[in-house]
Parts: C-alpha cells; structure tokens; sequence
C-alpha cells in the first residue's frame, strides 16, 4: 500500500487577482473559530501578509490549516492535513480535498468582491521528504494512483504534472481536469458521503 | 517504516545524536508519566522547544475564552502546558553564521513542520513556530545531520553567542571576533558549569566600541576586541563587560577586566559562570540574571570573586587548543573582488545601494543586508537565497540582531546582477537598518506573556513609513524604532531612538491595547544608553505619535543633533505635553477600533496571557541530571525490545554511572566525563560513607555499578540483558532516596 505522506497539502487558486485585500480574510478567519464554519479544532489566525509570496493569513487548527495563500504569485485557499489522517493515500486525499473545498466555499460565500476559485485543477502537495522526494522516480511511482484517486474526486478524468522539478522541494503534484466544467456541490457531496461511509 | 534516526545514522556527530536520542526517550517517560512536568519542561527547553500562546488550552475569540481541546489533553509537556499544543523551535545560529547547505535544511524543515515560515531573531538564531513536539526529535535530527545544534537554545543556560555581522570585513573593528565566538560557543555547549543557572546566560562580542553592532553592553557577558603592546608583541585580548541587560529593568554592564589575553578568555568566561551557578539567586526568577548579582555585589566584590574561582578552575586543554585554530578561520569569497564597473543600474539600485551596501575593508567587495520584514522569510525564499549566495558569495551568510540577512563577500561588479535576484525573490527591499527596518518582538502573535501585539504595529508602522520614505528627511530615515509586546524587552525597545512595549489601559468596562513610548535610547556605542518611558499611548495612535514626534523632531532639531540629545533637551514634561492629545480615551460605543489590536479582528482581552518559559523552570542540578540517566535506562529497554543485547548493555551501564555522577556532582561540582573517575568519587564519598545504604539492602545497589564497572560481561544474551536493566532500575533508585536524604528537596 503507498505510504500516507506525514502531512498533505490541496490548494485551490482563485481565478483572478480579487479586489479584496489578504487583511479582508482575517475577520473572517476570526469569525470561523468563533462559529466553528470549517471542520477541526480552530486554534488562532497568523497574519504572514507581509512576506512575499508567502503563506498569507493563516487559520491555524490543530489537525490542519487553512490559509488564503500566495505563495506562488497566485493567491488561494490551501488547506494542509497536518495530523490524524487516514491510513491510506485515497482516503487522506479524499479528506483534504473535502475540507480545501468546504473552507474555498465558505470563503467564496464570505469574502468582499468578487473572490472566485478556479477549482479545474488542484495543487496537492506532500510534506514529507523521509517518503515523498521530489525525484522523478518518485512521480514515475505515484502518477497513476493519483491520476485515478483525483479522477475519483472529481467524476472526471485528470491530468498530473509535476509542479517543480528541483529534488530540494517539496513533492507537489498539479491534477487538472481534463476538459469540461466542475461540479463543485457534486464533488462536496460525493466526498461526504464516501467519508461518512468510511 | 524508515526514519530520520535511521537515515541520518552516519551523518550525525554520535554525541549530538546521543543527547537527542536521551531528549526523546525523556518525551516518552513524560508521556507515560514517568517524568515530572517541571524536569521535562527544564530539559525541552533547554533543546529550544519553547512554549506558545494558548498552550494551556484556552483562547478569547473575542466573545468568549474557549476551551481549545487537544487530542492528548491529558498529557502536559511543562506546567500547564498541553502536549498537543503548537510550540515554538529556537535553533542556534551561532554568531548568525549559516553555509546555503544549512539555510536549505532550515526551509525543508519550515516546509514541512511549521507551515513554511522562518524568523529570524534578535539573537541571530532561527525560529520555527507552530511545530508540535512530536516532531521535534526528527527536527533535530536534520539539523544535527548540517552541524546545527538546538541544544541549550533556551531554558537556564547559555543563550546562542552573538557577534557583530560585519566581523572580518568591517572597516572599524580591532580584529575579526567571529573565530571567538565560535570558539566559545564549543568550549560552553554542554560544560558542566553551566549547567546550574538560576537563569538565562547571554554572550555578546564586537569588533570595536563605537558601532552597535555586537549589543555587548545589554549582555550578561560582553566581550569587546583590543589589542595591546605585550614585551614588544601586539597581542589580542578582549575588554570585558559583566552584568549587562534590558529585560524590565536595564542594567548597563560593567568592565569586569580591562584586558584579557586570548588564552585567559575562556578560564575568565568558566570562572564567571561558576561564580553566577553558586551565588546567582535560584528562588525568585525576578532577579536570578546575572546583572542583579553584579548589582547586589558591586563590581569590586564580583571581580574579586571571579579572580578567587579562576584560580581553582580545573585545567582544560580547551582553554588554548582553540588558539591553534584561530588561523584557519578564513574566508573563502566566491569569487574575485571587482570594481562596480559602470555597467547600467536597475532601477531601484540607488537607495538600495545607499542603505543596504557596506563597503568592506578588503578592496572591490562589499557586505549586503536583505531587509527581511518583521525577521520572516518563507521556505521558498530560503531556498532561493541559498541558491543566490552559491552563485555570488558561497557560503558567506549571516542573520543580524535586527533580524535581518547579511551576506558577505560580494564583489562589487556582482552588486547589480545580486540586486536584480533578490528583487526576484522579494528580498531587495531599500532601507534595511533605517526608520523602516523596525526590530519587533513576537508579541501577542505567539508569545505567551504578550501584552500587545508588537508585530501587528510593527507591520502597520512599516506599511505607513515605505509609502513615504523618499519624503523623509535623513535625519528621520536613519532612526532606529523596536517595538516589544509587554515590558520584558524582547524587541529591544530600551536601545532604540523610538522605542515602544505593550500594556493596556480601561476604558468603561472594555481592555483597550497601549504602548508605551520609550525615548532616546541608543543603538550605537554597543547599546550605549537606555532610553526613557515618557507616557503610553492608545495602539491605534501609535503612527500619529510617531508622525508627531518625528515631525516635531526635524522642525526642531539643531543641524546635527541627534535624536537623543534633542529628547534630553526638549525634557520629560514637554514630552509628555506633546503625548497628551493622544491618551483622551474614546469609549467602546464612540469608537470600537481602538478596542482592537493592530492585525487583529478580535476584541481586545487581556485574558490569553499565559505563564512565560523565558525563565525555564526551576529545577535542582541533580534533577536534571538524573533524567538523563533515567532516559538512558529506557533507551536500554528500547535495546532490550529490539533484541539488540550489547546496546542494552551499553546503556544500562552508562544509565548507571549517569545516576551515580547526578548525585558525585551536588558534593563535586569538577568530577567530569570519565568513568572512572565518577566511579572512584562515588565509592569514595557515598559508598565507603554509607551515605548510598539503603535501609535493608545496605550497598548491595552500588554493588550493581561497581561490578559492572570492574569487569565488562563475558557474554551477553537476553537474560543477561534483562538482568543489568532491572539493577540499574535499582540502582536509580537507589541514588533518588540517598540523594532526597542527603540533600532534601529536590524540585522546588
């Protein structure tokens, strides 16, 4: 069975550059803990705003964050799994996208403007150099159970790249749907069912 | 499942590994109970896993205080600290030295454990925050494996050694101080006296005396560079400075000696922290720094004191063997000095060059600062910078006390090309150790004794000064603010032109954020004076006060004058004067901003304030020690459960002379490393004594030491194995009770 990275990234980014600044998000990542909107023990927000490209406002749980991201010049909502996830590499997808997607419509709903994710494709991330390097061979090993687990997730078939290709990253993987529209509330309810199940 | 221990087994030093491997078997002990709070929390700190804001379990969402409630709440890694709960992981720099090797291993770690952010400190160390412990060990671990060591980084120990970032290209210094720190950072890590401090112990060295660089005169122990004409030879020594500190109360530090040689630096340095681990107060944190020993004692006694302990300080080797190596301390630029060859210049180049470029004393190089705001960088950026130095200076970077990147040994022709790639990676922002470099400490972001959020008006404070920096006059470009979250100093407010920490003042019934505004300290002259609290201020007033007094200060200002002078001239009550338009108190209903903090949405509470761990715990030397020795009893049953027999063996055996040299150590404090000589101090003093009896079983658990001690076994199997481990149960056992007999209490 492929290992279960030790923590496990999915982020979606928006379509376009929104009006609202990253200072919008941080009431209502406050107002989150206050009214527990995305799942997790919510512990604090972090205002990393002023670095660049950087991490952005962050709300900090205990088995995950959810932060409004710009990292890479494209802002966005990722969520990384931190701790508790399942034991095998389908469910802890299946989990992280679920929460990335809830925590990307709450904020769709919430935020001033015209914030709009792009959710065709996901950025999925594996914080975990002991078993994840970001080596060809490593991508070689995984591609095809990705590809299957994310066309999974979205009722639709994929396409995975690798995001980088320097071994001194982290291994990052970007699955986009091949063509067509995404039902995102279909995607959401699929996921529940199947964690529910499970 | 493979691991970092695993993985990692050939590349870590076996001595750091050890200490590691004895911190992890000391997390499963207090997981399962077996070791006290206060003890484990002594002993984490003391590996820099520091504690963080609601890690007792609660947090104010500006409603209420809620309960936060951790998977393993039953568990604390300290008093009132949950095992769960984010923490922060201070790792040593020392004297802010990295190779890009380092600086990529310190991103790979922010990649994975802390959500892709490092800071850098006003201590030249890195930080790490919201890490879970859990992975601290592994963390370590791929530190340890590029020579980095968290060891001693808090608790009551040796703090990392500071020095001035511009050592060994600096225009003004006596000699180069960097192979000294070095130097003393080796002999102190780990020494046996230094390891029973009432408090933290802080080592500073600069260059030279007028610059600001090495902070020495704020240290416990500053060490400043001179020379002197010795029978005819120029001979390096050092100025020493003792006492020093900010903290709630600043003490300035007093010359202990005029003049040490290079070979006196290091028995000086052992002699003044056995003189601090005997006489410094142990009861009351308050006043356990070194500065108020000095104080209590006056310098005259102090010195005479230190003279009478350099004289009984055991010989050591290592007090001169560093000298030997003194000149293979070089530099190696990565390439050729060049001139700056008239090429065209980026835009942006000018102002850039004009604040952030050094002009070195070796011809054709230059030094650069990256300004790095509120001390943060991401994982990608630390990658990308290695990636920068490697090209243009190697392994010539360093962190500065303003929490900034310094990188050293550029030639000037690279000054351009340089430029324009950290402007790529948005580390070429002008103004690094101007108005807009403000130092700040974490405040109420993450630290658990925050008053205020010192980063969230640093940030705000930053924003407002670049969108007008090209209007300010230089005399206002060039002032120093720092900014500290309560009255402890973290960000250094008593040393800066503009200084403000955090308190908090009532309005009807609401909490509202202020800080308090400190004057006319001064940065240069190594820290030469402390400034003054002139009157505290709403936090949303803060910019409008800093506009006041800068404007003020420029309208005002003979030519020439510093900032300093013209707050002694102008005087406390025009100061004040001048605050008071700013400290009318709006009410909740008139205006609610005011009654929430910079970068913060919530309603403002002071009911997140925790319990510091600045302080560390205060927990006796023996108890300290005999946890290692428990430690090692239980990676011994680790080796028993793996069937590995000899390593069972090995580290009952060594658990055994751990114990016996926990208890040797509160009678001889000198007894040292070798078996032999612990086992001979301990017959001799408790064994032949009595003082090891148990009540029924007599010396029949010294034995157990004394028999393995004699001869190794002949073989070892697995009831042999067994059979060490059960004795060496006993015999820690049996080193408790003597010791709760002999030497009363053990934690206070």
């Amino acid at each position: 069975m492929t290992t279960v990275p030790k923590r496990l990234g999915v982020k979606f980014s928006l379509k376009h550059t929104p009006q609202m600044q990253p200072d919008d998000i941080l009431p209502i990542f406050q107002r989150w803990i206050q009214e527990h909107t995305v799942p997790g023990m919510l512990i604090d927000v972090i205002d990393y705003k002023h670095v660049p490209e950087g991490p952005g406002i962050v709300l900090v749980a205990d088995e995950a964050d959810y932060a409004y991201d710009l990292g890479e010049g494209q802002p966005g909502l990722h969520y990384v799994r931190k701790r508790d996830l399942p034991d095998s590499l389908p469910a802890a997808l299946r989990l992280s996208f679920h929460h990335a997607l809830l925590a990307a419509q709450a904020l769709e709903a919430e935020a001033p403007g015209d914030l709009n994710f792009d959710f065709t494709t996901a950025k999925i991330s594996f914080l975990d150099r002991m078993h994840y390097r970001n080596l060809p061979e490593a991508f070689a090993a995984i591609h095809a159970e990705i590809t299957e687990i994310v066309g999974e997730i979205y009722g639709a078939e994929v396409e995975v790249t690798r995001v980088n290709d320097d071994p001194r990253r982290l291994f990052a993987l970007r699955a986009t749907i091949a063509a067509g529209q995404v039902d995102v509330d279909g995607i959401s309810s699929r996921l529940r069912d199947s964690l529910q199940t499970a | 499942m493979t691991s970092w221990k695993e993985v990692l087994r050939d590349e870590i030093p076996a001595e750091m590994g050890n200490l590691i491997d004895i911190y992890e078997a000391q997390m499963e002990l207090r997981k399962q109970g077996k070791l006290d709070d206060k003890v484990f929390a002594e002993s984490r700190l003391r590996k820099g896993v520091y504690g963080q804001r609601y890690d007792n379990g609660q947090r104010h969402d500006g409603v209420r205080t809620r309960e936060l409630t951790f998977p393993s709440a039953d568990i604390v890694k300290g008093p009132d600290t949950l095992w769960d709960a984010p923490g922060m992981q201070r790792i040593k720099i020392p004297y802010g030295g990295l190779t890009a090797r380092q600086l990529e291993v310190l991103s790979e770690l922010a990649d994975e454990y802390s959500g892709g952010i490092l800071h850098i400190t006003t201590r030249q160390d890195i930080q790490l925050h919201y890490v879970h412990i859990d992975d601290t060990p592994d963390l370590m671990r791929r530190l340890a494996a590029v020579g980095i060591t968290t060891q001693e980084a808090c608790g009551n120990s040796v703090r990392n050694i500071t020095a001035c970032s511009l050592a060994g290209v600096c225009h003004d210094e006596v000699f180069d101080v960097s192979p000294y720190a070095d130097a003393m950072t080796q002999f102190l890590l780990g020494h046996d006296d230094v390891q029973d401090f009432g408090r933290k112990f802080k080592v500073a060295f600069s260059g030279c005396a007028g610059h600001a660089c090495g902070l020495m005169k704020m240290h416990d122990l500053g060490l400043l560079a001179q020379t002197r004409e010795i029978d005819g030879e120029t001979v390096r020594g050092f100025t020493v400075f003792v006492g020093g500190g900010l903290g709630t109360v600043p003490h300035q530090a007093k010359v202990l000696a005029d003049f040490v040689t290079e070979a006196q630096l290091l028995p000086l340095t052992q002699a003044v922290a056995r003189v601090f681990a005997r006489l410094g107060e142990k009861k009351n944190r308050n006043r356990a720094r070194l500065k108020f020993l000095v104080a209590k004692l006056g310098i005259e006694e102090f010195r005479e004191l230190v003279q009478e302990e350099l004289k009984i300080v055991p010989p050591d080797e290592r007090h001169t063997d560093y000298m030997e190596g003194l000149d293979d301390f070089v530099y190696r630029p990565a390439k050729a000095g060049m001139a700056l060859n008239g090429a065209a210049l980026p835009d942006g180049f000018g102002e850039w060059y004009r604040t952030n470029v050094y002009r070195q004393v070796q011809p054709g190089y230059s030094t650069i600062t990256l300004h790095t705001p509120l001390g943060d960088f991401t994982a990608e950026q630390g990658f990308q910078l290695a990636d920068i130095a490697r090209r243009y200076v190697g392994d010539n970077i360093r962190l500065s006390v303003e929490q900034n990147f310094v990188l050293r040994w550029v030639a000037d022709a690279d000054l351009p090309a340089i430029y324009r790639d950290l402007q790529a990676i948005g580390l070429a922002d002008a103004g690094a150790g101007a108005i807009v470099d403000i130092t700040s400490c974490p405040g109420t972001d993450t630290c658990k004794l925050g008053i205020a959020s010192s980063r969230g008006l640093t940030a705000e404070l930053r924003t407002r000064l670049i969108e007008k920096i090209n209007l300010l006059p230089d005399a206002v470009r060039d002032l120093k603010i720092k900014v500290s979250g309560c009255f402890n100093s973290c960000g250094q407010h008593h040393v800066a032109d503009i200084g403000f920490f955090g308190n908090s003042r009532r309005s009807g019934n609401h909490k509202m954020p202020h800080f308090q505004v400190v004057l006319g300290g001064q940065w240069r002259q190594n820290a030469g004076s402390y400034g003054l609290a002139v009157g505290a201020v709403p936090a949303k007033c803060v910019p409008d006060v800093l506009e006041a007094l800068t404007e003020r200060y420029v309208a005002e200002r003979a030519a020439d004058e510093t900032f300093q002078t013209w707050v002694k001239e102008l005087g406390r009550k025009e100061i004040k004067a001048m605050l008071q338009p700013f400290t009318k108190l709006p009410s909740f209903e008139e205006n609610p901003s005011y009654f929430s903090d910079w970068g913060d949405s919530r309603v403002y509470t002071i009911d997140d304030i925790g319990v510091g761990e600045c302080a560390g715990e205060v927990v006796s030397l023996f108890s300290m020690e005999i946890s290692r020795a428990e430690s090692t009893h239980f990676e011994a049953l680790l080796a028993l459960d793996d069937g590995d027999y000899t390593t069972a063996d090995h580290n009952a055996y060594k658990a055994m002379v751990l114990a016996a040299r926990a208890l040797v150590r509160t009678k001889f404090l000198d007894v040292g490393d070798d078996y032999n000589d612990i086992v001979h101090e301990f017959r001799s003093r408790f064994y032949d004594t009595e003082l090891i009896y148990d009540r029924f079983a007599k010396g029949k658990f010294a034995r157990y030491l004394f028999k393995r001690h004699d001869a190794a076994p002949a073989r070892i199997n697995e009831d042999y194995a067994h059979q060490i481990i059960d004795e060496t149960q006993l015999f820690i056992e049996n080193v408790h009770s003597a010791e709760q007999r002999i030497n009363g209490v053990i934690v206070n």
